[in-house]
């Protein structure tokens, strides 16, 4: 039994051991004329639903910018964020267009893209909660989705603030945290400002407003792949660099996000 | 009338979802039932020792959580490289876990026959076959059918967990409805809910009724 042995790492490690590659991810998708890609799909306006509940959004178009350039029909599978990462690596998913951010901790389990997309971070509140910039979050209860970028940021400074009254709450998807907000069990969340945009435009909820930037680092965010996966993780570089190139990240940034200048994704002052 | 953002089109995409639930029950059902009698009967008929490993592997589908065995074997079956749907994976640890249950009942229904009567059975020259399925089977059936139906609406409701790995069902559909109406959660749970009822209701009913006729005969 050749697998036993994998299996049973693989079991150990809780799925963060990559198995062995034997051919080239690139090729078996292009052989297999389908691309799959693992997109979280309550996050607008990167990924959504419409009103027939058909996948929408910045990285289904993604997806499938990325599909017709490797001239395969593309895929969704649809992951929450905390399953973004165990998708590509137990293979139900080729590659993941989710807003994944490049922290150096994921790249030590997953392959990054160069960033296709950034996001500011600002905080999310209800009016007449006094919640005006980030710092007066100190003594608030919080909350984000578990395991994304900002949820991490947010929850290093609610312990290091140390406010017995303040709390954080990790929760599994944005429309927890987004019903959380609303009913009072928590008073203020730190998301993207394009989320935050979309969340109040939408008109779902009453008396959500922004609380201000949060001061965090430019959230970067890239395609993932396997970590072994040279061939792929080299074509996803070439396919950002084509989006940006010909225009069409602008485009998808118009249609999406809005009017206005889409994010720089250059960082000053150094190579990638 | 309730405002409501509900379209018909997600009403209908609810029903479709309550399609799912019904086709994965309906498979984990039969596939499960069908396992669980091979195992129940081997398990109450075969000697003690034979069967210690066949009983040991269903008692590991008995403890470990429904939930934990779907991500489990979402993940392991595209490791082994095997290329299944989440739908197909739903369908075989739903059937292995329905049949770990079903074996339990069919053993104690088996059991609950009095072994002078199977004895008799014998001793008129009926051979084991005709015994089981003569002597056996009706008396046992009496005493298997109500767990039986219990087991069945346990499972049907279990396949809510499925939509964790990515099967649209009925629960599923309604969460992917709330993401998108945040503000409305209750009344979409109530409407998933209700449907749900309206599946399992029918169900008890049957089982209720066959139960009373039998008795009856009895």
């Amino acid at each position: 039994m050749k697998w036993m042995p994998l299996a049973a790492t693989a079991a150990l490690l809780t799925m963060l051991t990559v198995p062995q590659a034997f051919a080239d991810k690139l090729d078996d998708i292009i052989a297999s004329g389908v691309l799959r890609c693992a997109i979280v799909l309550d996050f607008p306006p990167m990924g959504s639903r419409d009103a027939s509940n058909n996948p929408i959004g910045f990285d289904v178009d993604t997806c499938n910018d990325l599909a017709a350039a490797l001239g395969v029909t593309p895929e969704y599978v649809e992951t929450p964020f905390p399953d973004r990462i165990p998708a590509l690596v137990s293979g139900r998913a080729d590659v993941g267009v989710a807003s994944t951010s490049d922290t150096l901790e994921r790249a030590k389990t997953i392959g990054f893209s160069i960033p296709y997309f950034a996001f500011e971070m600002v905080v999310l509140t209800k009016d007449g909660l006094g919640i005006e910039s980030y710092e007066s979050l100190k003594g608030k209860k919080t909350g984000s989705v578990s395991g994304t970028y900002e949820a991490i940021a947010l929850e290093k400074d609610v312990t290091a603030w140390a406010d017995p009254a303040g709390s954080f709450q990790a929760y599994q998807t944005q429309a927890d945290v987004f019903l959380a907000l609303a009913q009072g069990q928590i008073e203020a969340t730190v998301v993207t400002s394009t989320v935050a945009g979309a969340t109040i435009a939408s008109g779902n909820f009453d008396g959500f407003m922004m609380g201000g930037k949060a001061p965090y680092e430019i959230d970067y965010v890239s395609l993932i792949g396997l970590r072994g996966e040279y061939g792929l993780i080299n074509y996803l570089n070439l396919f950002v660099n084509h989006q940006i190139r010909n225009g069409r990240y602008e485009e998808l940034y118009k249609k999406w996000v809005g009017e206005g200048e889409p994010p720089n994704l250059m960082i000053p002052g150094v190579y990638y | 009338m309730i405002d409501t953002a509900l379209s018909a089109n997600d009403i209908w995409f609810l029903v479709q979802g309550a399609g799912w639930t019904l086709l994965i029950t309906a498979i984990a059902i039969v596939a499960g039932t069908l396992l669980g009698i091979l195992f129940g009967v081997a398990r109450a008929t075969l000697p003690g020792w034979s069967t210690l490993p066949l009983g040991f592997l269903l008692d590991i589908f008995r403890s470990v959580p429904l939930l934990i065995q779907l991500v489990l074997a979402n993940s392991f079956i595209p490791i082994l490289g095997i290329r299944a749907t989440p739908f197909a994976v739903s369908c075989l640890v739903l059937a292995l876990y329905t049949s770990a249950y079903c074996a339990e009942i069919v053993r104690g229904g088996v059991l609950s026959v009095p072994l002078t009567t199977r004895r008799a059975a014998r001793s008129l020259g009926l051979t084991w076959w005709q015994d089981m399925k003569e002597i056996v089977y009706p008396m046992a059936l009496r005493v298997m059918l109500p767990s039986w139906i219990g087991l069945t609406l346990g499972v049907m409701k279990d396949t809510a967990l499925v939509g964790w790995i990515g099967v649209i069902e009925l629960l599923k559909s309604s969460q992917i409805l709330i993401t998108r109406m945040a503000n409305e959660p209750l009344f979409i749970l109530c409407i998933a809910g209700l449907i749900y009822f309206l599946i399992s209701f029918p169900i008890s009913r049957l089982g209720a009724r066959l139960e009373q006729r039998w008795r009856d005969n009895d």
